[in-house]
C-alpha cells in the first residue's frame, strides 16, 4: 500500500513536465527548492527548537555562490556549484551556529533576524563579486556535453536532488543523531542527562539546516537564472517559518507539504499582491492556534494515532 | 569635524535614540507581563499614527487631538488584539506567540496598505523646524522636543509603575506570576493593560517620530530598533531600555562619522550580535540564571 503509493507519486512528479505547461513546471522547481529549505530549517527549529528568521540569508549565501562558481568556471558539471554552494553556506552556518549556542527564544530569533539584513548589506556592498544591486545573471548549469537550459531539464535536476535531501533528512532522523535532536526537543536538560551532548548537536543542526539552505539556494540560482539581493529580505525567512508551521514542526513529510502549499498560494495570489500578507499572516495565526502541529498532525490524528 | 556638529549629530541621535527607548519600552510592559515578545509592536505604532493622521486630513483638528485619537486607536487595537487572539494562546509557549504576532505584523501592515497605500507621508510636526542655536551648536527644535517628550513620558510611566495599584501589580506579575495571582491580582487583567499601555507608548512615539521619518506603513520595522535597544540595556528592565535606547540611538547616528559608509545599515545588527555574544545580560542587566 505505501509503496504502490510512493511508487504512483515518484512516476506523477517524473511525468509532471510532459503534462503541465512549462510555468508549472518551473512552478514545480520552486516547490522543490522550497520544500529543501523547509526541511533545513525544520530540522533546526522542529528538531532542537531553534527558530531561525535569518534562513532567506543562507538561502542568499547559497544561490550566490553557486552563481559565482558556475560563472568562473563555465565548464564545471552543476555538481562543482552546488557542492561548493553547500560547503560554503554549512561553514556559514557554523560561524554563525556556535556563537548562537549561548542564546536561545527570542534572542536566537532576533540574532538571526539580524544575520538576513547582515547577508543582504553584505551582497549590495560586495559588488565586484556580487554586482550589488545590478543582480546577477546565473549561467545555465551543466552536466557533461549537455547545459540544462530548458525549465523540464531544470526540473529534473532540481527534483534529484530534491530526492536525495528528502531521503538523507529521513534517514537522518531515524539514527542516533536523529533521536538525539529529537530528545533536544522534548528537553534540553533531560536529553543532557542521557548523554547527549547538547553543543555539539545544536551546532550540528545549525550546520546541517545551513547545508540543506545552501543547496537549495544552489539550486534556487539555477531555476530562477537571475539573482538579486532584494529577493533575499526577511519576508522571504517568514514565509520559510510559514511553511513549516503551517507543514509541521519536526515532520520532514510535513515540511514538504508545508512547502507546497505556501508555494503554490503565494503563486496564485500573485496578482493580489497587497492582500497576500494578510493571508499568510492569517494562516499563521490560524495555524497556530487551531493546528498547532500543522497538516503533518492532522495527518497523524486522521490516521488514528494520536498525539 | 567640529565639536559642535558632532553634538549635532549625538543630540539628533538621542532624538531617535529616544522613540527606540520608548519602542523598546512597550515590548519590555509586554514582556514582563506575558514572557513573550510582541512582533507586531512596529505595526501597531504605525495603524494607531495613521489613523490618527487619516482623522487630521479628514477634520482639521489640532495636534494634541490627533494625538489623543492616535493613543485611543492603539488602545481599542491592543485591547481588541489580546482579547480575540492572544488570550486564546495563554497556555502557549512564546514560540506560539511569537510566531502569531509575527502573523499580526504581517495582517496589520498589508491591512495599512490597502486601506492608505504603501506610499510616504508627511505628518504635521509639534515642534517648528528653525534651528535653534546655543552657542555655536545649532540644534533641530524637532530633537530636542522628542527628547523632552519622551523623558516626560518615561517619567509618568516610572511613576505608574512605581506609585499606582496597577503598576504594582504589573511588576508583581513580572516577579511572579503564580504569588501575584495568590495575592488576589488578576493577572489576565494585567496581561490587557499590558498590552493596552505599551500600544499606548507605541502611539505616543509613532506621533512623535513620524515627522521625522513620514508616515507609511513601512514605519513598523523600528520594532527591530527597539528590541536590538532592550536587548542592548537588558531585556526585561525599564531604565535599561532607556539606556539601551539612548546608547543605539547615538552610536547609530555617530557610526558613519567613523566607518565606512558602505557598513552603516548594518550597525545596529551588528551591534545586536555583538552585545548578544559578549553580554547576553545587556549593558546594565545581569544574565538570569534559568531554572529546571
Amino acid at each position: 500500500m505505501r509503496r504502490a503509493a510512493l511508487a504512483i507519486g515518484a512516476l506523477a512528479l517524473l511525468g509532471w513536465p510532459w503534462a503541465a505547461p512549462s510555468y508549472f513546471v518551473f512552478l514545480a522547481s520552486l516547490i522543490v527548492v522550497n520544500a529543501i529549505v523547509a526541511i533545513g530549517l525544520n530540522l533546526l527549529s522542529g528538531y532542537t527548537n531553534q527558530l531561525s528568521f535569518g534562513h532567506a540569508g543562507f538561502l542568499a549565501v547559497g544561490a550566490y555562490t553557486a552563481a559565482i562558481v558556475a560563472t568562473r568556471w563555465p565548464g564545471a558539471p552543476v555538481v562543482a556549484p552546488l557542492v561548493a554552494a553547500a560547503l560554503v553556506t554549512a561553514a556559514v552556518g557554523l560561524a554563525l551556529g556556535i556563537p548562537c549556542l549561548r542564546l536561545e527564544g527570542l534572542y536566537l530569533a532576533m540574532a538571526t533576524l539580524a544575520f538576513g539584513f547582515v547577508v543582504v548589506e553584505a551582497i549590495l556592498n560586495l559588488d565586484w563579486l556580487t554586482r550589488g544591486n545590478d543582480g546577477l545573471r546565473v549561467p545555465a548549469a551543466r552536466l557533461g556535453p549537455w547545459a540544462l537550459a530548458g525549465d523540464r531539464e531544470r526540473y529534473y535536476l532540481v527534483l534529484l536532488v530534491g530526492a536525495v535531501m528528502v531521503w538523507a533528512a529521513v534517514n537522518l532522523t531515524r539514527t542516533r543523531t536523529g533521536r538525539a535532536l529529537l530528545a533536544i526537543r522534548e528537553s534540553e536538560i533531560a536529553a543532557q542527562a542521557s548523554g547527549v551532548h547538547l553543543a555539539r548537536y545544536r551546532t550540528l543542526a545549525f550546520v546541517i539546516s545551513a547545508l540543506y539552505t545552501g543547496v537549495a539556494g544552489g539550486l534556487f540560482a539555477f531555476v530562477v537564472g537571475f539573482l538579486s539581493p532584494d529577493a533575499f529580505d526577511v519576508f522571504l525567512s517568514v514565509d520559510f517559518v510559514a511553511m513549516i508551521i503551517v507543514g509541521g514542526l519536526g515532520s520532514v513529510p510535513g515540511s514538504v507539504v508545508g512547502a507546497a502549499v505556501l508555494t503554490v498560494l503565494h503563486d496564485s495570489l500573485a496578482g493580489f499582491q497587497n492582500y497576500r500578507p494578510l493571508i499568510f499572516g492569517a494562516i499563521l495565526i490560524a495555524s497556530m492556534l487551531f493546528m498547532p502541529g500543522g497538516i503533518a498532525s492532522a495527518f497523524r490524528f486522521l490516521k488514528g494515532d494520536r498525539v | 569635524m567640529t565639536s559642535a556638529a558632532v553634538i549635532h549629530v549625538v543630540v539628533s541621535g538621542l532624538a531617535t535614540g529616544s522613540i527606540y527607548a520608548l519602542m523598546a519600552i512597550s515590548l519590555v510592559i509586554i514582556y514582563n507581563a506575558t514572557r513573550t515578545l510582541n512582533f507586531a509592536q512596529g505595526e501597531m505604532l504605525m495603524i494607531s499614527t495613521f489613523v490618527g493622521w487619516a482623522v487630521y486630513q479628514r477634520l482639521q483638528l489640532p495636534l494634541a487631538v490627533v494625538m489623543l485619537v492616535a493613543i485611543v486607536a492603539a488602545a481599542l487595537l491592543a485591547w481588541a488584539i489580546e482579547r480575540a487572539i492572544i488570550r486564546h494562546a495563554i497556555a502557549a509557549t512564546h514560540f506560539d506567540v511569537l510566531i502569531i504576532t509575527l502573523g499580526l505584523s504581517l495582517m496589520l501592515r498589508s491591512a495599512a496598505g490597502v486601506a492608505w497605500t504603501h506610499d510616504d507621508f508627511p505628518f504635521p510636526s509639534f515642534f517648528g523646524d528653525r534651528p535653534m542655536a546655543v552657542g555655536p551648536v545649532r540644534l533641530a527644535p524637532v530633537s530636542l522636543g522628542i527628547i523632552g517628550a519622551s523623558l516626560a513620558l518615561m517619567a509618568a510611566l516610572w511613576v505608574l509603575f512605581t506609585r499606582t495599584r496597577l503598576g504594582r501589580a504589573m511588576r508583581a506579575v513580572a516577579q511572579n506570576q503564580r504569588a501575584a495571582r495568590l495575592m488576589g491580582i488578576s493577572v489576565e487583567r494585567v496581561y490587557s493593560a499590558s498590552w493596552v499601555l505599551a500600544a499606548v507608548v507605541g502611539a505616543i512615539a509613532g506621533v512623535l517620530i513620524a515627522p521625522v521619518i513620514f508616515l507609511s506603513s513601512k514605519m513598523g520595522i523600528v520594532v527591530i530598533n527597539g528590541f536590538i535597544a532592550a536587548v542592548l540595556g537588558g531585556f526585561g528592565s525599564m531604565p535599561g531600555a532607556v539606556v539601551g535606547g539612548m546608547l543605539l540611538g547615538v552610536i547609530e547616528n555617530l557610526a558613519p562619522l567613523y566607518l565606512p559608509s558602505s557598513i552603516k545599515h548594518s550597525v545596529p545588527f551588528i551591534l545586536l550580535i555583538v552585545i548578544l555574544l559578549i553580554r547576553p545580560g545587556g549593558v546594565v542587566g545581569r544574565v538570569a540564571r534559568r531554572k529546571v
